[in-house]
């Protein structure tokens, strides 16, 4: 590591994202920042813009008696609102944080309590109506702030306020933007970001500004193409993450990346088409989502184009194993270029994934058959491994191109990776989260004295790559990348009179699902007050009117969780648990054992997946990566 | 308006939803066929360079016809009528006051916009059938006028039209013909294309569709109708008048009912409502009867048929319609989208990213 590099991470730990923003607007005020879709048009955003506007709405914020240090909340899917009303919060002096899009009215209530909002950002009036009935019991909340207000019929709560209002229409926004900028502290915690947590509740990381500013750099630095020239983004993954803040809010503003908001989330595939993205960042989900597309699609296609796809996927076999191989020589790279032009470029044409230089995955293990799938078809796709608590700073990613799928890449420059004696991921770097808003001794729990971040992830060296076997042994990572606490939801799931034991799955699946093992008493009870017959546990397990009412009771608390973790599929267990039995997945203390628990009922709880994507995937790769 | 076919095409401006030609192939595309066309003069010779002005003189008459038919839904089977009535005006104005042709085509342009609101006004109150009969009355209502005036200043075998002039040049050779005809036929193209996205296209494809649903929408149907006429006539008239300098010679026979059918078979076998179609139409009857022709001195036919030749292309030409009609309806710009959507789908059959 060179001195130059230390000291561009000095330089930025000393920086604030309100500043590099003024400082852009001053050095290339006319450059395009971002582009945002609105009515059918690709708005450009020039620095200047975007800091004025930046400015402008701390301005408005300020003015409805926002103050230092106070926390601003921003609920809604991924907009350049969003990323305006976070930028300006943080210029104010302000705390922000994201709420999931997804959260329920209970997840919600917390997360405003917590995190304790003076001030609360919705996208749109849906947020609106999840906040209002629960606003009198916030009495810290001096104002509601609405992005589109375009649905906003007879709504007279004193607190709401417009947007537009709040900007305002003629403040100098880049001179208010500087002052305040000048005034903000890089050491002062910028943003929390929330992820789930022992408890049930999702914990809030704290993280100051400089921090997330050099520890943001370890992905340029990571990937120096970023900075190399102009490259085109396309930002659809939540900005409560910290993986998506990255890539629309801070990268930018360390690289050359220009974001792009679609019109809307659900325009997805239309904005990828029309943008044609050459770097993007996303969770494994929309590789597998987007790969089953095109095979759906292959599959129905007339035997010519057959031919000619399964010709050049022979060819793009053996190429992608040269490039592990490091045997790829030019005749290597004559024949990719030929399988591109038969079938893989128009398939990722119309996709808007035929200029992706660089796609990086992360947030959630990317099953290798997907990334080699993709790798075939000639996109680099690349693996990384953060963590909430790395600040923004990735430890470690894969570098390329066409990297050997199936591990997480090297360390970054500047950090450090240790396995501890069981295989536990523990991390040290210059840049951490300040801590657990509010909860110290989970703070304690996550670093130990030595520095050390616990990551609760099991990994495994190999040539240098870090490998992941185990992701966060006692939490859910869907496929979506969503970090979700099993735990809290089967405590919900329990309060059921009829379910005695619930069991939830879903790491690395698409949704959550669970196993349930009935309460025999009150089932059996239910079952004579409905005329139910049976003859034991097993036969009242299975009786078709006993799946009904388990499926009513699922349904009915579903409503206490947010969309992600609720439980779309479940199995009724055929048999008692018995925790006296030697071998059974349960302890004395009837705790769930959930790896004997799935090794014991695979059958059942692959019976609730449709694994046809995967399948189709897995299919398409042939096995190429078990040599 | 359109999606672009490619990816990485953002619109950052309205205007851009303007582009004829938005993706890099498209330009490519175009920019090899232009190439071509300015080419083709060079190396064709006089026989292929005649052939080449007919299809252009044929396309600018089939454009004019496919906006009223094809798109306005109005059928006319004037066409020939408008024909003479743009050749008559000039060998008239020719004739009788030695007229140059920048006063002789824009006399033909007015005299067919004025022709255009007779011929609409049947329009307003009638349709399908009924509209077709009263236009091809008006037809033999300017051949027999035309013919009177022949006959009357006794032109009886037609009227003789010097070449036009400008200066000392005068355009007679062929090249500079092809030239001055491609220029034309590129003008109306252009001007129809845009057209038939402005409000009035709009309006004429309205109308097509349903008229009273048309006028629900606030689109005065008379106008409408009229404008298609109008617009339609001036530019079948222009046709005309380039007609008659290019063959120095206006007669009442040249336009025959049969050339009113060719005019209508260019649309129908190019594919209506597509002024693609109107070009591959244009291009597909005038050659054809060379095709024929051609055929039947390769299987040595044509010394037993040669008093038969008319009869056999009049014959296969309506074997051609009618299959056309059955098996074919959207015409060959029909089969040109399906070529072109097996290479655009490529190599999926249907659009995999479902919106």
């Amino acid at each position: 590591m060179g001195q130059r590099l230390t000291s561009r991470f000095d330089e930025l730990r000393a920086k604030t994202a309100p500043q590099l923003l003024a400082e852009h607007a001053r050095a290339t005020p006319h450059r395009v920042a971002y582009r945002a879709k609105h009515l059918g048009l690709y708005r450009e955003r020039s620095w200047a813009a975007y800091a004025s506007l930046v400015g402008r709405c701390a301005l408005g914020l300020r003015n409805l008696g926002l103050e230092r240090g106070e926390r601003v909340a921003i609920m809604g899917d991924a907009c350049e609102e969003w990323m305006i009303c976070d930028l300006a919060a943080q210029a104010a002096g302000a705390i922000t944080y994201g709420i999931y899009p997804t959260a329920s009215v209970s997840e919600l209530e917390y997360q405003m309590h917590d995190g304790g909002a003076t001030i609360f950002i919705a996208e749109d009036q849906e947020y609106v109506d999840k906040l209002l009935p629960i606003a009198d019991r916030l009495p810290q909340l001096k104002a509601i702030v609405v992005i589109d207000d375009s649905a906003m019929f007879a709504y007279e709560h004193p607190k709401l306020r417009s947007f537009a209002d709040v900007l305002g229409d003629d403040a100098d926004g880049l001179g208010a933007l500087e002052t305040m900028a000048h005034e903000l502290n890089p050491g002062d915690p910028a943003f929390i970001v929330y992820t789930s947590g022992t408890t049930g509740h999702p914990k809030g990381a704290l993280i100051s500004h400089g921090r997330h500013m050099a520890g943001a750099y370890t992905v340029v630095n990571h990937y120096p193409m970023l900075a190399a020239k102009e490259h085109r983004s396309v930002v659809y993954l939540p900005l409560c993450h910290i993986f998506g803040r990255d890539l629309a809010i801070t990268v930018p503003l360390l690289s050359r990346l220009v974001p792009h908001f679609g019109e809307s989330i659900e325009d997805l595939p239309q904005t990828l088409f029309e943008v044609a993205p050459t770097v993007l960042f996303t969770v494994p989900r929309y590789l597998q989502k987007f790969a089953s597309m095109v095979l759906v699609g292959l599959g129905s296609t007339s035997p010519t184009k057959r031919a000619a796809y399964d010709a050049a996927m022979r060819v793009g076999r053996k190429c992608a194993a040269a490039r592990w191989n490091g045997t790829a020589g030019p005749a290597s790279a004559f024949l990719q270029h030929a399988a591109a032009s038969l079938a893989f470029r128009p398939i990722l044409n119309k996709l808007g994934l035929d200029h992706v230089e660089l796609f990086l995955s992360g947030g959630a293990p990317l099953p290798p058959e997907t990334a080699a799938l993709w790798q075939v078809w000639g996109v680099n796709v690349v693996e990384a491994y953060g963590q909430t608590e790395t600040g923004g700073a990735f430890i470690s990613g894969q570098r390329g191109p066409f990297p050997r799928p199936g591990n997480v890449g090297t360390v970054v420059s500047g950090w450090k990776v240790r396995l501890s004696g069981e295989g536990e991921i523990l991390v040290r770097g210059p840049d951490f989260f300040e801590g657990y808003w509010g909860k110290p001794e989970a703070t304690h729990e996550a670093i130990d004295a030595e520095g050390w971040l616990h990551t609760g992830d099991v990994g495994q060296w190999h040539d240098g790559n870090l490998r992941i076997i185990d992701r966060a042994r006692d939490f859910i990572v869907t496929a979506g990348g969503k970090t979700i606490s099993p735990a809290h939801i089967e405590n919900i799931l329990r309060a059921s009179p009829y379910l005695a034991e619930v069991v939830v799955i879903g790491h690395a699946r698409k949704y959550l699902t669970a196993l349930v093992e009935i309460d025999f008493d009150a089932v059996a009870d239910w079952a004579r007050s409905h005329d139910v017959s049976y003859t034991g546990f097993t036969s009242l397990a299975q009786h078709a009117e006993v799946e009904r009412l388990v499926s009513g009771e699922i349904e009915r608390l579903n409503a206490q969780l947010a969309r992600v973790e609720q439980i779309k599929r479940f199995r009724v267990l055929p048999k008692a648990l018995d925790p006296e039995e030697e071998g059974e997945p349960v302890t004395p203390t009837r705790k769930v054992k959930r790896t004997l628990m799935y090794q014991r009922f695979e059958a059942l709880v692959e019976s609730m997946y449709d694994d046809r994507e995967e399948k189709l995937v897995a299919a398409e790769i042939n096995g190429m990566l078990s040599t | 308006m359109s999606q672009p076919r490619s990816s990485g095409y953002l619109r950052t401006r309205y205007a851009q939803d303007w582009m004829l030609l938005e993706t890099r192939t498209q330009r490519v595309g175009f920019a090899l066929f232009a190439a071509c066309a300015l080419a083709l003069p060079f190396f064709a010779g006089a026989f292929h360079l005649d052939i080449a002005n007919q299809v252009l003189l044929a396309s600018i008459g089939a454009v004019a016809l496919m906006l009223l038919t094809g798109y306005a839904g109005q059928i006319s089977l004037g066409h020939a009528g408008l024909l003479a009535a743009g050749a008559f005006t000039t060998g008239i104005l020719f004739k009788e006051f030695a007229a140059p042709f920048w006063v002789t085509l824009p006399a033909a342009a007015a005299v067919g916009a004025a022709l255009g609101v007779i011929f609409g006004l049947p329009s307003l109150r009638l349709r399908g059938l009924y509209l077709a009969v009263s236009t091809l009355a008006l037809h033999f209502i300017v051949i027999y006028l035309g013919s009177e005036y022949e006959s009357k200043r006794g032109f009886s075998t037609g009227v003789v039209i010097d070449p036009p002039r400008l200066g000392s040049w005068t355009l007679t050779d062929a090249r500079a013909w092809y030239f001055v005809l491609l220029a034309a036929a590129t003008a109306t193209v252009l001007f129809s294309l845009n057209l038939m996205r402005s409000r009035t296209g709009r309006a004429w494809r309205a109308i097509h569709g349903r008229e009273t649903v048309a006028g629900a929408l606030g689109i005065s149907v008379q106008r409408a109708k009229l404008s298609a006429f109008v617009v339609s006539s001036t530019l079948t008239a222009v046709a005309g008048c380039l007609f008659a300098y290019y063959r120095g010679f206006v007669s009442a026979e040249a336009f025959s009912l049969f050339l009113t059918i060719q005019y209508v078979a260019m649309v129908i076998i190019g594919g209506l409502g597509s002024i693609l179609g109107a070009l591959l139409g244009a291009v597909f009857v005038v050659l054809f009867p060379y095709g024929i022709e051609a055929a039947m001195k390769a299987t040595a036919l044509a010394d037993r048929l040669s008093s038969l030749i008319f009869a056999v292309n009049y014959a296969a030409f309506g074997l051609v319609m009618i299959l056309f009609l059955v098996f074919e309806p959207k015409g060959l710009v029909g089969i040109w989208q399906r070529v072109q959507a097996w290479f655009l789908l490529w190599p999926f059959k249907q659009k995999p990213v479902g919106k």
